[in-house]
């Protein structure tokens, strides 16, 4: 899918030239092992060089020449895979040749030399002002969480199933981490980011391959990286046995439940949990979607999901607060008709067709190809469709039972309003 | 079959009308590996009082009664349609907006039976008083959800401050008291009056055959009898063009602040190339005066009064037109004020010219360019011009078009202190009470 070089140890350029798309996309990725303290440096340093460097000190003088070079979209952004903390830096251009006379490429590929290699500083540093306000714009955005009850649901689930485990270490880090920041150890976590991190450049789009890697080796200088970064394996998750309740003042209860199951991403059983999951809860075919659902009248959405970086499954749901073990009710019984194999050979053809459906889909975008190819090079084997098609074709019920049978319930958490009753 | 083609973006455009009324268009996408097609009613939420079909009386229905009737389509005397879809493996879905109702599914599989599911499954009613009183606590559920979403409730705040009688202030999905009045005859009525083949859109695009999708949806419809099509008589509301209540604002549970700025539109009564003009030339100027690389947003960003919430919209239909301009704040006073004299500064003294416009029509032909890669994109918003005698593939030429004159000429639509009004959700625990506070109450 991707052609690859590694242009200097742990650097690596894929292309993908394609006339697919009417626009050109860029995704930088730079990796190291997940530190809670790291994240919330790594996110406020994100923030800062999106909004300055040395050519454009201001957001203002950034975005108007974003505007003149037709609208180019760049931002910078964190997430996490697995054990590892993500920088990513996403560019999306118009292809020069729906222009009437541009010259957009070349400018960007300055541009991103410019965001990540010339930054604003003053003596050494990031100027004070600048990482003042990031700092509050990241803390404000780990405290808006809050406002949105569903997501908080699910973050109170995972800090209470998961505790100091990268399945509830935010990207974003902390307020207390985002407080304790000075200048120095921004500037530090900056510089040590563009020596040591394993780096990953993507390009995608209607590009002169050979060209396009000699422009990117030039505006993304980076050296060879020391092999000092090693991924530790992702911790066993403690049984934790819980039931939480919260409340807060909202109408509708939030119902989220975690179970730990054995089988990870890299695991020859992860075809089988995703068929699993998919009959669970996965999709509106599921027993969850058409018990909880559609026969109970219980919810407008109760779904499962496969999170298979940390083997976890979760189910959420919002219901009536009346409703609670009624639904917890339902969705046991929905996991043990699995597990007594009450499994239809119509659920294990949706499902399958499904998957493939999605999979297929997702590489209709630049972005879903970047993002699939980047989860799936980790295999030790070549990324296609078919392989992968085949894999979920040879999953049986009895595959899916045992599956069913390895998921443990561990953490029940229930977010309701004040009141019990409306 | 006629074909319209596109030359500057690389794309044809095929388009038949059936004799049964409904328009047909496909787009064939090279290099895609899915289809998504779309079946859309000129139906939504705000057409609530109508002549039904075949009849001489105006009724007004349930409020929600659109979305609701979206939500039973799936529902057969054989079971769910969702069963269907996925044994193709296609991801089928449905939405209500204020002015139509869309089916929809994506797939990379079995595309014409898909096609073909979605076209019978939409034109095939079943509705049970039992079946339409089952739904009734799903969708409770769904107002529920929607009710603690401070976000929505924001949004719609601002909306029901800005129109005294017109039904756009109504949530499209009615209140939990509402839909409890609506019955399987209702559905029915707004069924048969609204989902004729005459008044309904098909829209199929990407990796798909032009000729044979044609062929299997001609067949399709070949097969089909519907009554003979009748205008629809909807009836409208004398809206004032003023916003109705200046400012109010409503208690929830959230830590920081959350304040919109609503601006009513004067002008809701184009239609066709004048109406995609306008709706550019206000887009472009609300980008130059409250864009990432205004004065405006270096100054409140820097002053903190915004956050990476901050966003501002223009929408319009025919009928009703208004623009947003919003974010979580600590001091949401003080931002309204900035948003304020910026607009006063506007009507005062036009603050920019050609060069900053230039800017922002590149801006805007960059975004165009992009949403051309997503086939749902192009889909929906197809549909959307098509019901105002728009054309989206004209969007890059006419924003290439506008002159500075024209964009001045268009914001008057929201120009005046009169079509300002003010939405605040504020957090429980703040002990600054405001003047204009009213516990959210409904007008």
């Amino acid at each position: 899918m991707f052609n690859t070089l590694e242009v200097a140890k742990d650097v690596h350029i894929h292309t993908r030239v394609t006339d697919q798309f009417k626009t050109v996309n860029f995704s930088l990725k730079l990796r190291r092992p997940l530190k809670v303290e790291e994240a919330a440096e790594r996110t406020v340093l994100t923030n800062v060089l999106q909004h300055s460097n040395a050519q454009f000190p201001s957001t203002a003088s950034m975005r108007m020449y974003l505007d003149d070079l037709y609208g180019t979209v760049l931002y910078l952004d964190t997430s996490k895979k697995g054990n590892e903390h993500v920088v990513i830096l996403n560019v999306e251009t118009v292809n020069d040749q729906y222009l009437k006379n541009s010259d957009v490429l070349s400018k960007v590929l300055e541009l991103m030399h410019t965001v990540l290699f010339e930054p604003n500083f003053e003596n050494g540093t990031f100027k004070e002002n600048i990482v003042a306000r990031e700092k509050e714009m990241v803390k404000e955005r780990i405290q808006s969480i809050f406002d949105d009850k569903s997501r908080y649901a699910q973050n109170r689930l995972t800090k209470i199933l998961a505790p100091n485990h990268p399945a509830s270490i935010s990207a974003n880090g902390t307020i207390p981490d985002v407080e304790a920041i000075t200048l120095q150890s921004l500037t530090d976590t900056y510089q040590r980011m563009l020596a040591e991190d394993v780096v990953d450049i993507y390009v995608v789009g209607d590009i002169d391959e050979t060209k396009m890697v000699e422009e990117l080796k030039k505006a993304l200088p980076f050296g060879d990286r020391k092999s000092s970064l090693t991924i530790t394996e992702i911790p066993k998750i403690q049984p934790t046995d819980t039931y939480v309740k919260e409340k807060q003042d909202m109408k509708q209860g939030k119902l989220h439940i975690g179970f730990s199951t054995p089988v990870f991403f890299k695991d020859v059983d992860f075809p089988k949990m995703q068929i699993f999951n998919g009959i669970f809860g996965g999709y509106p075919h599921s027993k969850l979607f058409m018990n909880v659902r559609e026969k109970e009248s219980m919810a407008y959405y109760c779904s499962s999901s496969y999170s298979a970086q940390y083997g976890l499954v979760y189910v959420m749901s919002g219901i009536d607060v009346e409703n609670e073990k009624r639904t917890l009710q339902l969705i046991d019984e929905q996991l043990l008709a699995m597990q007594q194999g009450e499994i239809t050979d119509l659920e294990m053809t949706q499902t399958k067709a499904m998957l493939q459906n999605q999979l297929k889909e997702a590489l209709d975008s630049a972005r879903g190809q970047i993002e699939i190819y980047d989860q799936y090079k980790d295999l030790d084997e070549d990324f296609n469709v078919e392989a992968w098609q085949t894999k979920w074709q040879a999953v049986t019920k009895e595959d899916v039972v045992a599956m069913a049978k390895q998921l443990h319930k561990e953490t029940v958490y229930f977010l309701s309003g004040m009141e019990d009753e409306k | 079959m006629e074909t319209i083609r596109f030359d500057q973006l690389d794309e044809t455009l095929y388009y038949e009308k059936l004799e049964n009324g409904l328009e047909v268009y496909i787009l064939p996408k090279k290099g895609f590996s899915k289809t998504f097609v779309t079946f859309t009613t000129k139906y939504g939420s705000v057409d609530r009082s109508f002549i039904p079909l075949g009849e001489q009386q105006a009724i007004t229905v349930p409020d929600g009664i659109a979305h609701f009737l979206e939500h039973k389509m799936f529902e057969k005397e054989d079971g769910d349609v969702f069963q269907k879809f996925s044994e193709y493996g296609a991801s089928a879905n449905a939405f209500t907006s204020f002015a139509r109702t869309a089916y929809l599914f994506s797939a990379t599989n079995h595309v014409y039976e898909s096609t073909e599911t979605l076209l019978n499954f939409v034109q095939e009613p079943y509705f049970t008083e039992k079946t339409v009183n089952k739904e009734k606590g799903i969708i409770g559920q769904e107002i529920t959800m929607y009710d603690d979403q401070p976000d929505w409730r924001l949004y719609f705040g601002t909306i029901e401050n800005m129109f005294k009688e017109h039904p756009v202030k109504i949530d499209i999905a009615g209140t939990v008291e509402s839909i409890d009045q609506i019955t399987a005859e209702h559905l029915y009525t707004c069924y048969y009056t609204f989902y004729h083949p005459s008044n309904m859109l098909l829209f199929a695009i990407g990796a798909l055959e032009p000729e044979k999708m044609i062929e299997v949806i001609r067949e399709n419809q070949k097969k089909k009898e519907f009554a003979k099509p009748t205008p629809i008589k909807r009836i409208g509301v004398n809206e004032p063009s003023e916003a109705a209540i200046p400012e109010r604002s409503l208690r929830m549970d959230v830590l920081k602040s959350k304040v919109s700025v609503g601006l009513k539109a004067k002008e809701t009564s184009l239609s066709g190339r004048e109406m995609l003009k306008h709706e550019l030339a206000i887009s472009l100027t609300l980008d130059i005066l409250f864009g990432r690389s205004s004065d405006f947003y270096t100054k409140v960003y820097e002053e903190g009064l915004i956050d990476e919430s901050y966003s501002y919209d223009f929408s319009l239909e025919q009928g009703f037109g208004f623009a947003m301009i919003g974010s979580d704040t600590h001091q949401p006073d003080k931002l309204v004020q900035a948003i304020k004299d910026q607009l006063k500064k506007t009507e005062q003294n036009w603050p920019f010219g050609e060069e900053e416009l230039e800017r922002v029509k590149r801006r805007r032909i960059g975004f165009h360019l992009r949403a051309l890669n997503s086939i749902e994109y192009i889909a929906n918003q197809f549909t959307r011009y098509k019901f105002n005698d728009m054309n989206l593939f004209d969007s890059v030429a006419a924003i290439e078009e506008l002159t500075l004159a024209d964009v001045k000429q268009a914001f008057q639509s929201l120009q005046g202190e009169s079509q300002q009004t003010v939405f605040k959700i504020l957090p429980l625990k703040d002990s600054t009470k405001t003047d204009s506070e009213s516990e959210g109450s409904k007008a």
